[in-house]
């Protein structure tokens, strides 16, 4: 056995046992052969028989909420097959570069996908401008559409040390502390707020544990995020945010509406009566009030609920894209123009609109898309099925 | 077993917008042992000595120690024959009607050579086309002596209708390696030179008799040592890129862009002859599609194949910045070799214009040559250069044409003219 490993994504060599790249922060864990080139995950197409995502092996930070087959096991080994060029859809050589057009393939730490089930996924990429993602995300999903579902995204504020580790390892631990149904408290809805609330702001400590716990000793930039996420359970919204990373929530045939409120300059000066637009070009308009980090000035979520109806989706982003549509209008026109319908070819679609824009700072995009269950499912943890929450460590 | 590895020295980062990207790649192989003997293949050696009338007696004389030397250098096992030429070439050993006409190396056989060539008389013209033709065919008689090389050597202009010495160089290119030499001043070196380009050889000039005996020992030297018997140079280049040029740049300048063989569509390959413990440099300029700035993307895979199978491969690439501090740079060893280059263009068309009569233009010429010289640290061109011209100004270039110039001098100047020197790196 050797005492060192070489990262797959950009060959630089560490100890052995590592888990992220300490220099490009892609995933070692379970990675096979050392290989140079990138190997995003593509599930745009059909997803593995067993419905586990290939990124679980490398680095599980999403997964389906129904146990592997057996079989699966043997199958999870086999290494993930290459996906083609992003740009032309030419193979991807050694080297990591397109044979073909000679585009340079993401490391997996600098674009991946992932869709837990078929009604819910997302895009995590290092857009253009910035030459390492610090963006990152985490997805739970049952398998019926509607059921239970967890979107969570945190942006690593650049600038800082590491911030791409860090971003991924706290979206990892706030994820745990999210895969049980939210409490339901002692029937009222005061109690259950408050119990929410709670596990809320557990799940945001656990996220600054881990970002703090990768914070380089010495560190006079320590690595920072910002936090949010929407736990969907039937046609209940749960959703909390630190910093101004955004969740939304767009109904079918009726405006879109934002259900985080950033903790920006731009927010306080909207607040103040400016208005969205001249605000958000403002110099200050990207600094954030509150951020997870060593430095976290304060770890309070907002939290807030919203009771949905009708069908629709919920988008769960970074300001990699709202830098590009920030209203609810703007976003909804923008998944309208992308004319796809499906999670992951959707999440995509908005993510190459922002490149195609400028890409100037890392993209996230996750989805869910709500059938509009019929009312009276508000409380899922009572249902069994949508609470079996399966950890993919477990099940490889 | 011979191992190759490859460096890139490059200014990766363009403006917004840019598209031309510029590469020096530097190819080494080490490990190549001795020719004929790394399994592929068996090795092949032709030398070639001008036998016609013009040979005067000190010369002739000198010739035939140079090859003897040249044959005691061959070693065993090795596939040979030696030519002696003028206006027809006569195979001079093996003394063969038929059949393989080249024999293996051993005391005996080499015996035998030395003998054939002390018997050389001088008579006769110069037609140097049924040398290289004779060589062909010998070399084409014995199929397992794959890595094929000759030594040739003249003292006279070739006298043949126009295009038969090209058609000869054509029938030659990619069958054998030629290094060609010059024994004194009466032979042209434009002529001799396009030889050795095209038969990925070296030209040079033999001024003195006496000289001609260490650099047959050498070449033949130099041809053993190559045990990796053919390699190419191949070149990918993205969908929709356009390979500007492509040229070896050390040891000597060589333009290899229209030697290009399709490998595939992405991909051109360029020969590169046998190797031995060497290192090469190569000028590659790629033009690509601009990209936004950020992006980064390859320009180019730089790879040495043996056979099929390549050997290393270095990789040219883009990436489009904002920063001017980044993309105003340019790579040391890129700005290096382009002087270089000018500097042999310059050296050969200021001679050229010269020998046209035209002074001003060869003084334009061979002042620049004289600056880029001083500039680009090349003091055996420099030292070269000033047996031909009176420096007045290095830096400036300002330079005037001695009155009397000495033949060899100014040939000693051509021939070298494709020689370059490296930069640390």
């Amino acid at each position: 056995m050797t005492d060192t490993q070489t990262c797959p994504a950009c060959a630089a060599d560490m100890p052995a046992g590592t888990l992220f790249c300490e220099s490009c922060g892609a995933s070692l864990s379970g990675a096979a052969a050392p290989d140079p080139g990138a190997r995003p995950v593509d599930l745009k197409g059909a997803l593995p028989a067993d419905g586990a995502t290939p990124l679980d092996e490398a680095a599980p930070i999403s997964a389906a909420t129904r146990p592997a087959a057996p079989a699966a096991a043997a199958a999870a080994e086999t290494v993930p097959a290459r996906v083609p060029c992003h740009s032309c859809g030419g193979p991807i050589g050694p080297d990591g570069y397109c044979e073909q057009c000679g585009t340079k393939a993401p490391s997996e730490r600098d674009h991946f996908r992932e869709a837990p089930a078929d009604w819910v996924a997302g895009v995590c990429d290092r857009g253009i401008r910035h030459s390492r993602n610090e963006d990152a995300m985490a997805l739970l999903a049952s398998p019926v559409a509607g059921e239970r579902a967890l979107l969570l995204v945190l942006d690593g504020v650049s600038n800082t040390d590491d911030s791409h580790i860090a971003s991924l390892a706290g979206a990892r631990a706030a994820r745990e502390v999210l895969r049980t149904p939210l409490p339901q408290g002692m029937g009222t809805p005061e109690g259950r707020v408050a119990a929410v609330t709670k596990v809320f702001t557990d799940a945001v400590a656990a996220a600054q544990e881990a970002v703090v716990a990768t914070t380089p000793a010495g560190s006079v930039s320590p690595p920072s995020a910002t936090f949010v996420c929407v736990v969907v359970e039937g046609n209940r919204l749960s959703y909390a945010n630190i910093g101004d990373s955004r969740a939304y929530w767009f109904p079918d045939g009726a405006p879109g509406v934002q259900l985080s409120v950033d903790d920006s300059v731009a927010q306080q000066m909207i607040a103040s009566g400016i208005s969205r637009a001249q605000a958000e070009t403002s110099p200050q308009a990207h600094a954030i009030t509150k951020w997870l980090g060593r430095d976290a000035p304060d770890l309070a979520p907002t939290v807030g609920e919203l009771d949905v109806t009708g069908p629709g989706w919920v988008m769960v982003c970074s300001d990699g894209l709202w830098n590009y549509a920030s209203t609810p209008e703007e976003l909804t026109a923008q998944m309208q123009a992308a004319g796809v319908t499906e999670p992951a070819a959707l999440a995509l679609a908005l993510t190459d609109f922002a490149n195609a824009r400028g890409g100037i700072d890392n993209i996230t995009v996750t989805l869910a898309r709500l059938p509009g269950a019929p009312a009276g499912q508000n409380a899922p943890a009572e249902t069994g099925s949508a609470g079996s929450v399966v950890d993919p460590e477990e099940k490889n | 077993m011979a191992e190759f590895t490859a460096s890139v020295y490059q200014n990766e980062f363009l403006p917004d917008g840019g598209t031309d990207v510029n590469a020096i790649v530097t190819v080494t192989c080490t490990g190549a042992g001795t020719a004929g003997q790394s399994g592929g293949g068996a090795a092949g050696e032709v030398i070639i000595v001008d036998t016609s009338g013009s040979m005067g007696p000190q010369t002739m004389a000198a010739a035939k120690q140079a090859a003897m030397a040249a044959i005691a250098e061959i070693v065993d096992g090795t596939w040979f024959a030696v030519i002696a030429g003028s206006d027809r070439a006569m195979l001079a050993y093996p003394q063969v009607q038929s059949g393989p006409g080249l024999v293996q190396a051993n005391d005996a056989t080499r015996a035998e050579a030395t003998t054939a060539v002390s018997r050389f008389v001088g008579s006769g013209g110069t037609a140097i086309s049924t040398w290289l033709d004779l060589a062909g065919t010998l070399f084409a008689s014995v199929p397992e002596a794959t890595q094929r090389h000759a030594i040739l050597l003249t003292d006279g202009e070739n006298r043949e209708q126009p295009g038969s010495l090209d058609a000869a160089i054509r029938r030659a290119t990619g069958v054998f390696q030629c290094d060609c030499r010059g024994a004194g001043t009466d032979w042209q070196v434009e002529e001799i030179r396009r030889i050795a380009q095209a038969l990925l050889g070296t030209v040079d000039i033999i001024p003195e008799p006496s000289q001609m005996q260490a650099q047959f020992e050498e070449m033949m030297r130099s041809s053993m040592a190559r045990g990796v018997a053919d390699a190419q140079l191949r070149i990918w280049t993205p969908q929709g890129a356009q390979v500007l040029f492509v040229r070896q740049v050390s040891p000597t300048v060589e333009d290899l862009t229209d030697r290009r063989v399709v490998v595939n569509p992405l991909t051109g390959g360029y020969p590169t002859g046998a190797w031995a413990d060497e290192s090469r440099d190569y000028h590659v300029a790629v033009r690509v599609a601009a990209k936004a700035i950020g992006q980064e993307q390859l320009a180019a895979r730089v790879q040495l194949a043996i056979g099929d199978n390549v050997a290393t491969q270095g990789l040219v690439k883009a990436t489009w910045s904002n920063n001017s501090e980044l993309t105003t740079r340019i790579d040391q060893q890129v700005a290096h070799y382009t002087g270089q280059t000018e500097l042999a263009a310059m050296i050969q068309e200021g001679l050229a214009a010269k020998a046209a009569g035209d002074e001003a233009t060869a003084t334009t010429k061979l002042g620049r040559a004289v600056q880029l010289a001083a500039e680009t640290g090349n003091d055996e061109a420099t030292s070269k250069l000033k047996k031909v011209v009176d420096i007045q100004d290095e830096r400036e270039g300002t330079v005037r044409l001695k009155a009397a110039i000495a033949k060899a001098d100014e040939m000693a100047l051509d021939t070298a003219s494709t020689k370059t020197t490296r930069i640390k790196k």
